[in-house]
């Protein structure tokens, strides 16, 4: 076999793979869009679940979700981002901060049900929350904590030096110095991982399961020590354990779906505000 | 104005300022000269401490600014930079407008009058001949500005502070000839008012533009003299081999 037919099939093995990858991609989505779309309408979004889960829509998982999601950044991106300034332009490259970073790297890799256990024995039970929204926002927010550490401190890595000293030799402290010129330039790249972890927080089923998740209910949740239902959750729910599993087949594409469409919507928010933010300050 | 006295300094084993005690007088502009690695920069970043965020340096001896010892326990190294601008190798503008690059140190200190802010950012702009070319477009990016301007808007957000000293470390190295030449013009309007000290790779620049010469190889000061006597008539040898480019 000579070079060149070689050479053709394995360019036709590789660009088989990969195109076989984006195939699955198109599947799942295409799946889910499809036997999803029949149940989407304005009454699917906006009305409680009815009749066993077998009809109604799935409002009160949205509204968790989203309180989640919010809750879950309140908590870890001032933590994250704190950190992250630590260890970029506080405590140089000594012990402390390897130390640091490898903790902030094997966070990263403790599965998610471990961190649904540890919510529950932290939050839930032991400071007393109940499994409740702020529970579950904390548990969430923990699990998020090593991606806006490590892409806030590429952020910050990736501002020039050159404007800490210029900013030095004009008589700025340290503090200012961060406020005023190395924050602003950074926050674009600190926004990429808060997009990261928004597409994370909404997805995650098991750190809430312990710790906030409901079943079902028929109600919002009137403060931050209530139960919530979430998308996720939900969605295991009607997949697995609802009342006539088979009848809400369909409620449980939809609710895949609408998880998808808000995973889509964060994305394309933060990267929205991230360009803007890379313009102004261009032009500002 | 500015006098050291038997300086040296080290970056952890390597001596890279050997024993160097000379002179500036106040309204005068001194300029470095000397081989790359020669420790002209690390000599001026002494001036305003840059060197101090350095990690494992040492130095000894003192360094006197208005006859204070700049190195004392007692000195605010915020208040002393304040006083020593410093203007860097490459254009260093924050990304901000134009108007804030300027009245970033006046906010930095503490001035909180908006007037008295805008009235500096103008006085400032002008010193840097600067104004003309940016007056109706203040608050536009410092990053719209040519490389020649950007040099320019540091030198007046330096000047915004109210600084005796204004180091220079190769400030036109990155430009083109005639924002180089700018520069100079610039540097001769400023020492009417402030005491200059300039690092060049430039010889013609050094000959240009200042009063005194220092010549600087491997950490010593080989030569400081008058400009002119420097590049007439130098007294060593060294250097005359240097000014006429036999090595360096």
């Amino acid at each position: 076999m000579n070079k060149k037919i070689k050479q053709n099939i394995a360019f036709f093995v590789f660009r088989l793979f990969s195109l076989l990858i984006v195939g699955v991609l198109i599947s799942i989505l295409g799946f889910i869009a499809i036997n999803g779309i029949q149940v989407i309408d304005w009454e699917f979004l906006t009305t409680a679940p009815k009749e066993g889960m077998t009809e109604g829509g799935i409002f009160p998982a949205i509204v968790g979700t989203f309180y989640l999601v919010v809750g879950s950044l309140i908590f870890a991106v001032p933590l994250g981002v704190m950190s992250a300034i630590y260890t970029v332009e506080y405590a140089g490259n000594g012990r402390i901060v390897r130390f640091i970073r490898m903790m902030t790297n094997n966070l990263a890799s403790i599965p998610s049900i471990v961190f649904g256990l540890f919510g529950m024995a932290l939050f839930v039970n032991k400071l007393g929350f109940g499994d409740s929204i702020i529970a579950g926002s904390l548990t969430l927010g923990l699990l998020t904590l090593p991606i806006i550490i490590r892409t806030s401190e590429e952020a910050l890595k990736a501002v020039p030096e050159s404007y800490r000293t210029g900013s030095y030799a004009l008589g700025a402290g340290k503090l200012q110095t961060i406020r005023k010129v190395i924050l602003p330039s950074a926050m674009p790249n600190i926004l990429t991982g808060i997009i990261l972890s928004v597409g994370r927080v909404s997805g995650e089923t098991a750190p809430i399961l312990f710790t906030v998740a409901a079943y079902f209910l028929p109600s919002l949740p009137d403060s931050i020590f209530s139960q919530a239902m979430a998308l996720p959750y939900h969605l295991y729910v009607l997949a697995t354990s609802g009342t006539d599993v088979e009848a809400s087949r369909p409620i449980a594409y939809g609710t895949a779906l609408v998880l998808i469409m808000i995973v889509l919507f964060f994305n394309l928010l933060a990267a929205f505000l991230r360009q803007r933010l890379n313009k102004k300050l261009k032009q500002h | 104005m500015i006098e050291t006295k038997n300086i040296n300094f080290y970056y952890g084993d390597f001596h890279a300022i050997k024993n160097i005690s000379m002179k500036m007088e106040p309204n005068t502009v001194t300029a470095f000269i000397g081989p790359s690695g020669c420790g002209k920069s690390t000599f001026l970043r002494l001036f305003n401490r840059m060197n101090d965020l350095i990690n494992n340096t040492r130095l000894e001896g003192e360094c006197l600014i208005k006859s204070k010892n700049i190195y004392d326990k007692s000195i605010d190294v915020d208040e002393l930079r304040k006083d020593v601008g410093m203007v860097f190798q490459k254009p260093n503008p924050f990304p901000k407008s134009i108007f804030e690059n300027v009245a970033y140190g006046l906010k930095v200190n503490g001035v909180k009058d908006k007037k008295f802010i805008a009235q500096k950012v103008e006085e400032s702009l002008m010193a840097a001949a600067l104004w003309d070319e940016v007056k109706d477009k203040l608050h536009k990016s410092a990053f719209e500005l040519s490389g020649g301007q950007q040099q320019r808007l540091c030198i007046a957000r330096a000047l915004a502070v109210a600084p005796s000293v204004l180091l220079m470390d190769e400030p036109a190295s990155a430009l083109d000839p005639i924002s180089t030449s700018k520069i100079e013009e610039l540097i001769h309007q400023l020492k009417s008012n402030y005491t200059i000290v300039i690092v060049t790779h430039n010889m013609q620049q050094a000959a240009r533009v200042s009063d005194k010469t220092g010549f600087f190889m491997m950490g010593e000061l080989v030569e400081y003299s008058d400009t002119k006597k420097m590049f007439l008539n130098p007294d060593k040898e060294t250097t005359q081999n240097y000014i006429t480019g036999r090595f360096g």
